[in-house]
């Protein structure tokens, strides 16, 4: 079995605060806490937690690199318990390693910010806050990370002892959903509330309106499914994975024909008649001639918003709010369908 | 009402010669190839639009299935013969490419990992795979496969009539429910897709196109009112068979004056177009329930996506009328949409979740799925393909848990 281990400044033992600012570095071997972990360490990654923090693009690409060279069977990262930054970049790492295709073990107090950065890729084993459940911690996490380089598949977090990873997994309940409704409804109207699948979906304030659009900048954003004819990147129909950017250029409209409608939830006849009506570009285009709206984003976004997870959703806006602040657009008209 | 089931277990009837004294010349078919498919056989079935139960109006056969083939006459009232243990299969692939249709492959393994995502592993199955004519549009074609399966449910019970049945189940309802010492007033909001051509659920053979809540007959439910020609995502449809066997107007019929009031069943149209159109259908339903004294509401739900806004809206109005609700929802990787009152949730399985691969030796309704893979051999397939694996009627007992 070959085992990695990611490990920040402090725990590879180059140092506390005043090392935090150091960059990737790899060792032969285990360091610190990989010592007692009672497996065989072939490499420790180590990174301080402050440059993770500030330059996390260039930290992962360094890392990942050494990770993808070594192709180890399992990566361990930490226990970071309830250290902020380093359980940031404990889950961060995991996270891209585990999509790599490198099954990946960390340790974390469940409040760690790592807990959700780690998005469900990694197997993440429950913490105390501090180093003092570091004895109890580490048999737990060698034997998830022995299991998992020789490929077994894990059971459920109860019996495993690892902290839910927000997937959802079939199970056969026993007794039809009409009898589980029923029952769950008797129950509820004796004061008994149970539910099978709890939500936590968050509630967006809408934001104050744009104080004069004369002088911003609108974008056009979209979950119609609105691509170029053909459909050249192959957006799906249904349960997007990711969003689109297409150039407007020069045109005032979004002419039928060069446009097509994908989106797998409604008949898209209307749609693809007339384009402007997902991406209403002739009106807006209007609206800036007469100088109602500053200017227009260069570019249109696009994705097929149907069928998809909130969570999927939710970073789908992220990264495009995140793109077109950074580009100086004030306003976006976001049409839905 | 009272609703007279006589159950004719399927080993007794011969299928068989029925089916093949049976024609199937239609303008709007270029084939019909028929198949009997038994549990356990290695068989797939691909294409699978909807499934039906072989049923017969013993007074008046010509009102089998009324409205949608028969002649419009009340259900749920009368002796109505089923073949227990049987079912009409309809496989299709729909000629014009008109809308994306590849999200709607639908699966029934007769055996292997899939066969327990499915009633339709566990009934002798008359497969019926049609072939549509050259021109032939998308509805004309389906509403000659919707019509033709349905004859062929009822043409086959018609042998029983004048039999000795194995056995009879009674069914009484009357609107309000039985009253009991205490019980509580239970009514069911049964959602009904309609969203268009080939996304319908058909109300004694009409679509719910503007349609508003309105009280039904739990009897009429269960004795062929309601027919399904709705082919979205497989394992979220409500197939006519499920309507026919529903385990939930079974189940409230049976608490009924026992451990609840059943008040009655309100069909509720899902995928209402707009907001306003959603949040009227919401509001009205929550208004009949009310005037039903219902305490407490089951709301069910049809297909997906679009239609689990009109579920949740359902349950925001109902608990705002001080009426307690559970929904049932099949997950799509997670919830599609949430409100805060939806507090109590019975959840029918994630339908992204993956069926192990299985190689089944024969193939019935087409060698090649709707996204290109070969059916015999087509890898791991998820749980959305299956025929009623996740309806939202609760039918099965698949739920979704988080790991």
């Amino acid at each position: 079995m070959r085992a990695v281990h990611y490990l920040n400044q402090f725990f590879a033992g180059l140092g506390g605060e005043e090392a935090a600012d150091s960059s990737p570095t790899r060792l032969e071997g285990a360091a610190g806490p990989g010592r007692g972990l009672g497996i065989e360490i072939a490499m420790t990654l180590t990174c301080g937690d402050d440059f993770f923090g500030e330059h996390e693009d260039e930290a992962l690409v360094t890392l990942l690199r050494w990770l993808t060279d070594e192709q180890p069977d399992v990566l361990v990262c930490g226990p970071s318990f309830g250290s902020g930054r380093y359980g940031y970049a404990c889950g961060t790492l995991a996270r891209e390693a585990a999509r790599r295709g490198i099954p990946t073990v960390c340790a974390m107090h469940p409040e760690s910010p790592g807990v959700f950065a780690a998005e469900g890729a990694a197997y993440i084993v429950p913490t105390g806050t501090n180093v003092a459940s570091m004895r109890e911690t580490l048999p737990k996490v060698a034997a998830l990370a022995t299991r998992l380089a020789a490929g077994e598949e894990l059971g459920s977090p109860q019996e495993e002892g690892y902290l839910p990873r927000g997937l959802r997994r079939n199970e056969h309940a026993g007794a039809s959903g009409a009898t589980r409704a029923i029952q769950m409804l008797l129950g509820k109207l004796s004061g008994e509330t149970r539910t099978e699948v709890t939500a936590a979906f968050d509630h967006v304030a809408p934001p104050p309106p744009a104080h004069d659009l004369r002088l911003e900048t609108l974008a056009l954003v979209t979950e119609a499914g609105c691509v170029p004819q053909g459909n050249p990147d192959g957006l799906p129909t249904i349960r997007a994975r990711a969003w689109l950017r297409y150039p407007i250029g020069t045109a005032s409209s979004m002419a039928a024909g060069a446009f097509e409608c994908v989106h797998g939830g409604f008949d898209v006849t209307a749609a693809n008649a007339d384009p402007n009506r997902l991406v209403p570009l002739d009106v807006v285009s209007q609206l800036v001639r007469e100088g109602r709206i500053g200017r227009l984003h260069e570019s249109f976004y696009t994705t097929t918003g149907n069928g998809t997870p909130v969570a999927t959703s939710t970073k789908f806006g992220q990264e495009i709010g995140l793109e077109l602040k950074q580009a100086g657009v004030g306003a976006v008209l976001l049409s839905g369908t | 009402m009272q609703l007279e089931l006589a159950s004719y277990p399927v080993a007794e009837i011969d299928l068989e010669s029925t089916l093949a004294g049976m024609a199937f010349a239609d303008s709007r078919f270029a084939a019909v190839e028929t198949a009997i498919v038994e549990p356990g056989e290695s068989v797939r079935l691909t294409h699978v639009l909807d499934a039906a139960e072989p049923r017969v109006k013993v007074e008046d056969p010509d009102a089998t299935f009324p409205g949608a083939l028969g002649t419009l006459r009340r259900a749920g009232e009368g002796r109505t013969n089923r073949i227990a243990g049987a079912a009409v299969v309809a496989c299709a692939n729909f000629p014009a490419e008109e809308r994306p249709l590849h999200e709607q492959e639908g699966l029934v393994d007769m055996t292997g990992p899939g066969a327990e995502h499915s009633l339709f592993s566990s009934t002798t199955n008359v497969v019926l795979s049609f072939t549509p004519t050259e021109s032939v549009s998308n509805e004309e074609f389906e509403s000659a496969v919707r019509e033709t399966k349905l004859r062929v449910a009822r043409d086959l019970a018609a042998q029983t009539v004048g039999r000795e049945p194995l056995h009879v189940e009674t069914f009484t309802h009357r609107l309000g429910g039985t009253e009991g010492d205490g019980l509580p007033a239970v009514a069911l909001l049964l959602q009904l897709s309609s969203l268009g051509p080939l996304y319908e659920i058909y109300l004694y053979g009409t679509t719910l196109a503007g349609f508003q809540p309105t009280v039904i007959n739990p009897l009429e439910v269960l004795d062929g009112a309601l027919t399904c020609g709705e082919y979205h995502w497989a394992a979220l449809r409500n197939p006519t068979y499920h309507f026919q066997n529903s385990a939930l107007v079974r189940g409230l019929l049976a608490a009924d004056g026992k451990r609840l009031r059943f008040a009655g069943v309100i069909a509720c149209r899902g995928y209402n177009q707009s907001a306003n159109d959603k949040e009227r259908a919401a509001m009205l339903a929550a208004k009949l329930a009310r005037e039903l004294s219902a305490g407490g509401a089951i709301v069910t739900t049809d297909a997906g996506g679009n239609s689990h806004t009109d579920t949740m809206l359902t349950v925001r109005a109902c608990e705002q009328a001080g009426i307690r609700t559970v929904a049932i929802v099949a997950e799509m990787g997670g919830l599609t949409d949430y409100v805060p009152e939806a507090d109590a949730i019975v959840s029918v399985g994630n339908g992204e979740e993956y069926v192990a691969e299985w190689l089944p030796d024969r193939v019935i309704g087409g060698d090649t799925l709707l996204d290109g893979r070969p059916a015999a051999d087509c890898g791991p397939v998820p749980v959305r393909n299956y025929l009623g694996a996740a309806c939202q009627m609760g039918d099965l007992d698949l739920r979704a848990v988080t790991w």
